[in-house]
């Protein structure tokens, strides 16, 4: 009886060829993935720094040179009374008061900070802007500028918290009337 | 007595949620049929009980009960009754109870419909659903309850809110009530804010359901494409309503923020445009695993973050967290939010490297060429989840970041997004235009070349068609040759297909091309889908990079010229409506090379309660632009008035666009055919059935 012996058969020079291939697929991958994930972080982070801006209070930027010519996002309560709109030009302008970093209730916030005499206080100027519809007294402002040498903040981008959204209003106004 | 209902049948659905979660648990680990289905019937009570609860504060609106506080803080006696009714969502309190009701007709849904074929899920899936509605509903029991009513302490007189009635205290006057209610929001009032919320709370509850059979998959071990097949349609509809949500949302602001604009990449905007990145990357790779058995790890970690987005994404709309336009107050609700969404989160992730340890995640086949269509969907979701990553830095990860190692925060404006997400949209097109081209494992760059040549054809014309006609720069050129070769590629794609049907099966065009759509509607759903994602991008090329503005100030009478366009201000009116706005309206006439175009009427609206102005936008829409304009002061001893007037080129492909992704969306959902559930049953048996599970 002849004699088996089982050997493991030789890789064939086809599977050579295709492993070779699948090895050279894979570097492709990571080679790509790598390029691409390169450039999604570059793209990511050049853009960081050409878009970052400080965000702060205004009693943070008030009689502070750090911040002067910075780019900027700060928030106040705009205090009713200095709002000044010149149509035609469409020049604005209006002082914000500064509301704590940490506050419960928003409303609360707003109202005692634009009726505080002796809350920080900080004028805004812009150029060129529709009269938005929500700025009114102890609305919240969200303004990106720059804050000028003049002590002055140059705005070009104002956002208003929409007073009534979302908030609940307290009883208080229907006490004792309603009994 | 509403109040008294919504708050029983509140209370009875959060226990009801909570049971069908343990029983379903318990009777999956104890193998006990008996206990699975008493978790289901518990599941299956949620939603009708939280309807009862929706529609007692739904009643309550109608019927203007005051004396319920949510009831007096969105609507009075002048509010028409379509707003009363809308008003359900129009605060916080009553949203989230809404947001519940959705959430459990979604579960409600999932559970009907899966039961029979995705038996061996079912347990988990109810499991993961319920839990998260238990959540919510928890949210508006304890926290955001909408039915506290007012009283009036009768020892002091003092008014105060309560859910049940208290001692020594009376129900305040219905009339005084009446009174000194504060109406809706005057910014809710329009018809995008009236379904741009419920549709975008569809889209984000909607995601419950393939979370939850996902985690289902993981938990009991059917690592199979099931859950996949399970959640194909639920994660298309949740998508759909979640695009329709976002389209919707920029038609709101358009017309009525007035700064002629649709999207200002405001972090609560991002908030909501992250789970349809994710998602969006989702429903294209399960593709994947579905015909090739691959990216298993990858779909799971997509459904998690898509989720897990959307939580994060509720949390920093509803928590007043982040600082925003839109106006949310400062909730309680933020930190057991931000528990949930961690907890979801962490769970999932727990479970997916559990199974993957386990090496119970292998895929089938390995990718084979760089050129092939898998790895091209690859790139497409490497590149969505590119565009999540910035859009997420930009909006909380930057300014997080910095607080916490810098001490000081600093936030990424609108012009970080307009520098970082052109290129990665600019990728996103290209793929869209190359790989419905390509073939599944590998592609010849010669085969892909030939198909292209129509398409690229023409792009070309239409490219040169929109340079004669339009302002064009060489950065726009680029931009619409890239959306519409995207776009010509999905219509050259389903002419061949029709094509095909018309040659070998001498079919006319007609009957060939609706064939065609029902016997393979996602791929022609997504043709459909990716034209209208082109006619969108033509719209925001348009509107984003030719935007023109001028503010000009008018006498009564006079005519004015703005680039082509004459407009002359004819007429000034006062006027205060029944719901007591009061109302100043310009008139004036657009006048075209042909004569007169349109009678524009924007006006400024004052409401008294809330006091609020409210610039309503006069325009004059075609296909190519709008004339858009906004009457900012007016001096009627003067006789004059000051206008803000835009010109939006192709602003309207927006919405168009918009149209037409969601009859792709809905293509691509409709179900393909009914079987009679008799056949169903008969064909299907369950597993834990076919073992003899204990009861």
């Amino acid at each position: 009886m002849a004699e088996l012996t089982w050997e493991k058969t030789p890789e064939t020079p086809k599977n050579d060829l295709k492993q070779k291939r699948s090895q050279g697929e894979r570097l492709k991958f990571l080679v790509g993935g790598l390029l691409i994930l390169g450039a999604v972080a570059y793209l990511i982070f050049s853009s960081t720094v050409s878009g970052a801006r400080y965000f702060v209070m205004v009693d943070d930027i008030v009689g502070n040179t750090e911040f002067v010519d910075q780019n900027i996002r700060l928030t106040g309560a705009v205090i009713g009374d200095t709002i000044d709109y010149d149509a035609p030009t469409g020049s604005l302008s209006f002082t914000v008061a500064n509301i704590p970093q940490e506050y419960d209730d928003l409303a609360e916030i707003l109202h005692f900070a634009a009726n505080d005499a002796d809350a920080t206080r900080l004028e805004v100027v812009m150029d060129n802007e529709t009269m938005p519809d929500l700025l009114q007294h102890e609305a919240q402002a969200i303004l990106t500028g720059r804050m000028g040498d003049d002590g002055k903040f140059y705005a070009t981008q104002l956002n208003l918290k929409c007073p009534t959204r979302f908030e609940e209003h307290t009883p208080g106004m229907l006490d004792s009337e309603m009994g | 007595m509403l109040a008294e209902l919504g708050l029983a049948a509140l209370t009875l659905s959060f226990f009801a949620s909570l049971y069908a979660v343990l029983a379903s648990v318990y009777g999956e680990v104890r193998s006990s049929n008996a206990w699975v289905l008493s978790g289901r019937n518990a599941a299956l009570a949620t939603f009708p009980l939280i309807l009862v609860s929706t529609g007692a504060l739904l009643i309550a609106l109608i019927v203007e009960d005051y004396q319920i506080a949510y009831v007096w803080s969105v609507s009075n006696p002048t509010t028409p009754l379509f707003y009363r009714i809308t008003a359900l969502w129009g605060s916080q309190k009553g949203s989230l109870l809404f947001w519940n009701c959705l959430m459990s007709l979604f579960a409600f849904g999932a559970i009907l419909f899966n039961w029979k074929s995705d038996r061996r899920l079912m347990p988990y899936t109810i499991a993961f659903m319920m839990g998260s509605t238990a959540f919510f509903i928890g949210l508006s029991l304890f926290i955001e309850n909408p039915f506290a009513r007012y009283w009036i302490d009768t020892s002091t007189g003092e008014a105060f809110e309560a859910l049940l009635i208290p001692a020594s205290a009376a129900a305040p006057s219905a009339t005084r009530l009446a009174e000194t209610a504060q109406g809706l929001n005057p910014l809710l009032r329009h018809f995008g804010m009236i379904i741009h919320p419920p549709m975008l709370y569809l889209g984000f509850v909607g995601f419950v359901v393939p979370y939850a059979f996902a985690m289902a998959a993981l938990a009991s071990g059917d690592l199979s494409t099931n859950w996949i097949k399970a959640t194909r349609r639920w994660s298309l509809v949740s998508w759909l309503f979640l695009s329709l949500g976002l389209i919707l949302g920029g038609r709101w602001a358009y017309d009525v923020l007035g700064w002629g604009g649709y999207w200002g990449w405001d972090p609560v905007e991002n908030a909501a445009f992250l789970p349809w990145l994710v998602g969006t990357a989702f429903i294209h790779s399960v593709m994947i695993q579905q015909k090739r058995g691959m990216l298993k790890v990858w779909n799971m970690v997509l459904v998690l973050t898509t989720f897990s987005a959307v939580i994060f994404g509720t949390f920093a709309t509803r928590s007043g967290v982040i600082e925003s336009v839109h106006s949310f107050a400062r909730s309680s609700i933020g930190f057991p939010m931000l528990l949930f969404w961690a907890g979801s989160t962490g769970i999932g992730a727990i479970l997916l490297v559990w199974r993957w340890r386990r090496g119970e995640l292998q895929d089938e086949h390995q990718f084979a060429s760089v050129f092939s269509r898998e790895s091209l969907f690859v790139l497409n979701n490497v590149i969505f989840m590119a565009l999540t990553i910035a859009v997420f830095w930009g909006s909380f990860g930057a300014p997080i970041t910095s607080e916490l190692f810098l001490g000081t925060e600093i936030t990424l404006g609108s012009e970080y997004f307009m520098r970082v997400t052109p290129p990665l949209f600019a990728a996103l097109y290209i793929l869209m235009g190359i790989a419905p081209l390509s073939a599944w494992t590998a592609t010849s760059v010669n085969r892909m070349s030939k198909s292209l040549i129509i398409p690229v054809i023409l792009t070309g014309i239409s490219v040169a068609l929109i340079s004669f006609f339009l302002h064009v720069s060489a950065w726009s050129i680029f931009a619409y040759s890239i959306v519409l070769l995207a776009g010509w590629v999905a219509i050259y794609e389903t002419y061949r297909g029709a094509s095909a049907r018309v040659r070998g099966r001498g079919e006319n065009w007609f009957k060939a091309t609706t064939k065609l759509f029902s016997r393979n509607q996602r791929r022609y759903g997504g043709y459909i889908v990716h034209l209208g994602v082109t006619i969108i991008g033509i719209g925001v090329i348009g509107s984003t990079m030719f935007q023109y503005e001028t503010r000009r100030t008018i006498n009564l009478g006079e005519t004015i010229t703005v680039q082509d366009y004459r407009l002359s201000y004819d007429d000034l009116e006062a006027g205060i409506t029944e719901d007591g706005r009061q109302i100043i309206r310009t008139s004036l006439t657009l006048y075209g090379d042909n004569g007169v175009l349109h009678t524009l009427t924007p006006r400024q609206d004052r409401y008294t309660s809330p006091q609020m102005n409210m610039m309503i936008a006069g325009a004059h829409s075609t296909i190519g632009r709008d004339f858009y304009m906004l009457v900012s002061e007016v001096r009627p001893e003067e006789g004059v008035a000051t206008f803000v007037i835009y010109i939006n080129p192709l602003v309207n492909l927006v919405w168009w666009g918009g149209i037409i992704l969601i009859i792709g969306t809905v293509i691509a959902v409709y179900p393909k055919e009914v079987v009679p559930a008799h056949v169903r049953q008969a064909s299907r048996v369950a597993p834990s059935e076919r073992v003899g599970a204990t009861s």
